[in-house]
């Protein structure tokens, strides 16, 4: 509300200002200004002179440019003289209609467009800010000292379990936890974040209780991701493979798609159908060469554009073989003599050990 | 609130334009009246456009994340100048920032305007208006800055490392002044076409315009020629980038509106051409506003480009373009033309410098436009680059270089050709001793070099040629010489200056592109290298915490040929909002020449090296700023200023004139 009083108010004051410079004036009539245009010939003429003196004007240019301006000056007069073809007048009428307008297009588009209540939120004076800036142990020293009154407090476990766990204090996490258990009941949930404290606070290792609460968690509730993906990826820690396989695509199949956990689990999957090797591709590299090759022909062939010469020189250097890399990179710099074209390609083939104009040394 | 009443202040004055508008071209002719309130309507665009543009910087300096805009350009880190030339280093604001320098330039007519016949001065701010009313609309519709955003981020997304640096606080709004200056000469060529009524007079207002935009547009595109020479880390001054094109090609119909005007003024010659002139500088302004904006080309110019706003803005200029067109071949031929002169005459140099201008732009135009457009229609993409500019720029330029010194030296109407040349000879054969001597000594080959140093120094030399000239130097005693040559008019000495200043950038332009010097290597902290006889010592490597990035530093020491050491650090930048990299060039200034200095990213055990030694590259700017200057000082002239009180009885006070 506060904001339309002040819109209204600069609207108004606007409005007032653009009525009073227009309807100030009584006689509301073409002066023609003579006196501005005469001072103007005579300025020009003046320019004549000088010119002349200046030897910047013959003498009969100078002649010529005065008759110019004085035909200039006879026909200006004659056209002041007509009767003055006016438009239409601009009476109060439409001087009001106009200043009316401007006042319905601002207020109503401003309506239309804009946000009048949404207050501004400089970062300064934001609560989130001052949230912020509360000191965390202060906060947790708090927290603490109500537990200590009341154990049984589920909530302030809850809260202050994954502090624990962040600040990397393990133990203090598993008790938290622990107490939440107790307090809560048996959960899927807190029985993996159990577990997880436990694995931390054991350097990842994953054996005794805590794979006997993640086994529990999965057993409970059969749509539990988090538990599934710590079995599995324990179970391929200690090269059970056969069971891996079994339980990442366990946990695989809980996907919906998109989850940002999946491209590990499909890692952790791999890894484990090939009993811990990373995968390789033979036919993969084949092609690459092949298609390596292809580029190198056509590049020497046809040349081409830096960024396919940094591709052929970069390829070159991941299949090893420098020879070729540095044949390229000299083509390269044949094709492009000036290091500002060259672009990544110097830096690209000097850390790998090429040089530059290499043929030529 | 402040933001909101920023957008409110906007929305007022684009419906003040819009109202401007139509009641400017329904009463025009009626009188006083509606010029007044049209006078008033222009300052009170001004007004509220500036209390709009303050509250966005207002919104910037705070963090204001509520404001969509800040969130997309800001950060909570940056240093305050940037967080304040953020609000234009994007799209939206930088329409605000375009349409504020629209409006204060009304707001000037308006003030210093009162002596104009009322139904031109009605006109005039008719037409600025409908340029506000366009783009104050086009920007609250389709690129409405004072958008929300709800709930508001914490943090911002930063601004484009790159853009963050002084240049962006300088290089746009000069450029814009320039640009939107021209929307003046605009506005008055609209309004002489529409009254049919177009005499010395109207030249005498629109020249001062034509040179204030045109010497800030000067500056604007020095600027951005030495920002993106220092910030993109390759040492280039000018790429025929389609963005710096489109900056160039108002530059250049500027430059010859300003030569046209100024037959106009003087000799009542040459309307048509000058209005047209008028029309395409501010066109081509528009368009190079507006083909960053598109869509169409990509660059670090281009913002967000979304197709319906690249729609908007293409029937936005054709509707302006066109319109203006049509206007002028409808009415042109109702003006009458005037003043007589032959061939050989000042009038006559200047219609051949027009000539000369006009055509570089249109195959500037061309060699920018083809590639867009043959991509559009047929679907092939070529690229129209350095060569082809080089080329064809290059020999329509030789010529106008060559012919240029005479133009001030002949006389208007009729002149003596032969006269002038006398005057001309010592010049010329103190350019062509200089060329041997520096060619001789610096063992050139047959190649362009000697003839562009021989064009720069023809220039340079037969500009001053009339100030030696008409201060009798060497002809009478010292001290009267001097006294002639200062009380010379100004134009005299602005003529010459600029003159003066586009030899000087010629002569850089040559000694860079002939004898410039590069190196490419690998280096570790301790090692040395050479380069021209500079040599190069790395010193150390380091990493340096700044305000919202980390730096690279690789500190260096310089020994120049002619002894003394300077230390040089050159820089990388990651920025820690946006994760990227920027690349801060060392450069120091030796005289006239600079030595570049760029650090490639680190390799695993050395660090790549560019050094390149750039021979009077300075001159290429310094030039730029003489023909800045010159153009100040023509505006300082009290016969030029707009809307100075004419002097009574004796302008031929002068000596000399």
């Amino acid at each position: 509300m506060f904001f339309w009083f002040i819109a209204t108010a600069v609207t108004t004051i606007a409005c007032a200002a653009l009525y009073y410079a227009a309807a100030r004036r009584t006689v509301n009539a073409s002066v023609p200004d003579s006196a501005v245009s005469n001072s103007h010939f005579r300025l020009v003429l003046a320019g004549i002179d000088a010119d002349q003196a200046a030897g910047k004007l013959g003498e009969a240019e100078a002649i010529a440019a005065k008759a110019e301006l004085a035909r200039e000056l006879l026909r200006q007069d004659a056209e002041l003289k007509k009767p003055h073809s006016a438009g239409p007048d601009m009476g109060r009428g439409a001087l009001l209609a106009c200043i009316a307008a401007v006042a319905v297009i601002s207020l109503g588009l401003y309506a239309w467009l804009g946000n009048p209540d949404m207050p501004a939120q400089p970062l300064a004076e934001r609560p989130e800010i001052a949230a912020q800036a509360l000191d965390l142990d202060a906060a947790v020293a708090r927290i603490e000292a109500q537990l200590a009154a009341n154990p049984d407090d589920l909530r302030g476990w809850t809260v202050i379990a994954p502090v624990y766990l962040q600040s990397g204090r393990f133990a203090d996490a598993q008790n938290a936890w622990r107490r939440v258990l107790e307090l809560g009941g048996a959960n899927a949930d807190v029985q993996t974040k159990l577990a997880e404290a436990l694995m931390l606070g054991n350097g990842g290792d994953a054996t005794g209780e805590a794979m006997q609460l993640l086994t529990a968690a999965a057993a409970s509730d059969p749509t539990h991701v988090m538990s599934r993906l710590y079995i599995a990826a324990e179970l391929t820690r200690t090269q059970r493979y056969d069971e891996a396989v079994a339980a990442w695509n366990a946990a695989l199949a809980l996907s919906q798609g998109g989850e940002p956990w999946l491209q590990a689990a499909q890692q952790g999957l791999a890894v484990a159908q090939n009993q811990g090797e990373p995968a390789t591709n033979a036919a993969e590299t084949e092609m690459i060469a092949q298609m390596v090759s292809g580029l190198a022909d056509r590049l020497a062939a046809d040349g081409g554009t830096i960024t396919e010469w940094t591709q052929l020189v970069r390829a070159y250097l991941v299949l090893g073989d420098k020879d070729k890399a540095q044949a390229a990179f000299d083509s390269a710099v044949e094709a492009y003599p000036k290091s500002f074209d060259r672009d990544d390609l110097d830096a690209i083939a000097l850390e790998a050990g090429l040089k530059l104009n290499g043929a030529a040394q | 609130m402040s933001i909101e009443l920023g957008h409110f202040a906007l929305i007022l004055a684009f419906a003040i334009a819009s109202v401007s508008v139509l009641g400017g071209y329904a009463f025009w002719r009626s009188g006083e009246r509606i010029a007044l309130f049209l006078a008033q309507g222009a300052v009170l665009q001004f007004v509220l456009v500036a209390v709009a543009f303050a509250a966005l910087i207002q919104a910037f300096v705070v963090s204001d994340f509520s404001l969509a805009l800040a969130v997309n350009n800001s950060h909570s880190l940056k240093p305050l100048i940037f967080k304040i030339s953020g609000v234009w280093g994007n799209h939206e604001g930088s329409m605000v920032l375009w349409i504020l320098i629209l409006v204060a330039f009304g707001a000037m007519v308006a003030s210093f305007g009162r002596r104009l016949p009322s139904d031109l001065l009605a006109l005039v701010l008719t037409t600025q208006s409908l340029l506000v009313a366009a783009f104050a609309g086009f920007t609250l519709f389709t690129s409405n800055p004072f958008a929300r955003m709800v709930p508001a981020p914490l943090e911002g997304n930063d601004l484009n490392p790159v853009l963050q640096d002084i240049g962006l606080a300088i290089h746009p709004p000069l450029l814009y002044a320039g640009y939107v200056g021209f929307s003046i000469c605009f506005s008055f060529a609209i309004a002489a076409l529409i009254s049919g009524r177009i005499d010395q007079a109207w030249a005498r207002w629109v020249r001062p315009w034509t040179m204030l935009s045109w010497t800030f547009l000067t500056l604007g595109i020095a600027m951005g020629s030495y920002w993106a020479y220092y910030e993109l880390g390759w040492g280039g001054w000018w790429f025929w980038d389609p963005v710096e094109n489109a900056s160039f090609m108002p530059w250049l119909a500027g430059t010859a509106l300003l030569h046209s005007a100024l037959v106009m003024e003087k000799r009542n010659a040459l309307k048509i051409w000058t209005i047209f002139l008028a029309i395409i500088t501010f066109s081509l302004s528009l368009l190079g506003t507006f083909l960053v904006r598109s869509g169409i080309l990509t660059s670090v110019h281009t913002f967000a480009s979304d197709p319906t706003r690249g729609l908007v803005i293409l029937s936005l200029l054709a509707l302006v373009i066109g319109g203006a067109f049509l206007l002028f071949a409808m009415r042109a031929s109702s003006l009458r033309s005037g003043g007589l002169f032959a061939p050989v005459s000042r009038e006559g140099a200047l219609v051949l410098n027009n000539l000369f201008l006009a055509t570089a732009t249109g195959a500037v135009l061309v060699g920018t436009l083809y590639p867009l457009v043959l991509d559009a229609l047929v679907g092939t993409t070529i690229s129209v680059g350095a060569p082809f500019f080089d080329l064809t720029f290059g020999a329509l330029m030789a010529p106008l270089l060559l012919v240029l010194p005479f133009g001030p030296l002949l006389a208007w109407k009729r002149a003596d050709v032969v006269a002038a040349a006398q005057r001309l000879l010592f010049a010329a054969a103190l350019a062509i001793f200089l060329t041997i001597l520096i060619s001789a000594l610096g063992g050139v080959s047959i190649s362009l070099a000697p003839i562009g140093l021989l064009l720069g120094f023809w220039v340079a030399f037969g500009s001053v040629a009339e100030l030696i000239d008409r201060s009798k130097l060497g002809r009478i005693p010292l001290a009267d010489s001097w006294r002639r040559l200062v009380g010379l008019p100004r134009t005299i000495w602005s003529t010459a200056i600029a003159h003066f200043g586009v030899g000087v950038t010629v002569l850089g332009i040559v000694a860079t592109t002939a004898w410039e010097t590069e190196l490419v290597t690998t280096l570790n902290p301790g090692e040395t290298t050479e380069l021209s006889g500079y040599v190069l010592t790395f010193d150390s490597f380091e990493q340096v915490p700044g305000a919202n990035f980390i730096a690279e530093q690789g500190h260096f020491t310089i020994t120049a040929p002619g002894g003394g050491t300077r230390p040089m650090v050159a820089e990388r930048r990651t920025y820690v909002a946006s994760g990227m990299p920027t690349t801060e060039a060392a450069i120091e200034t030796y005289g006239l020449s600079q030595l570049y200095l760029q650090l490639g990213e680190p390799l695993e055990n050395t660090h790549v090296v560019r050094v390149w030694h750039k021979p009077y590259i300075t001159l290429i700017w310094l030039g730029a700023i003489l023909m800045a200057g010159a153009g100040v000082l023509s505006l300082t002239d009290r016969r030029r200023r707009v809307g100075a009180p004419q002097r009574a009885a004796k302008p031929i006070a002068e000596p000399a004139e």
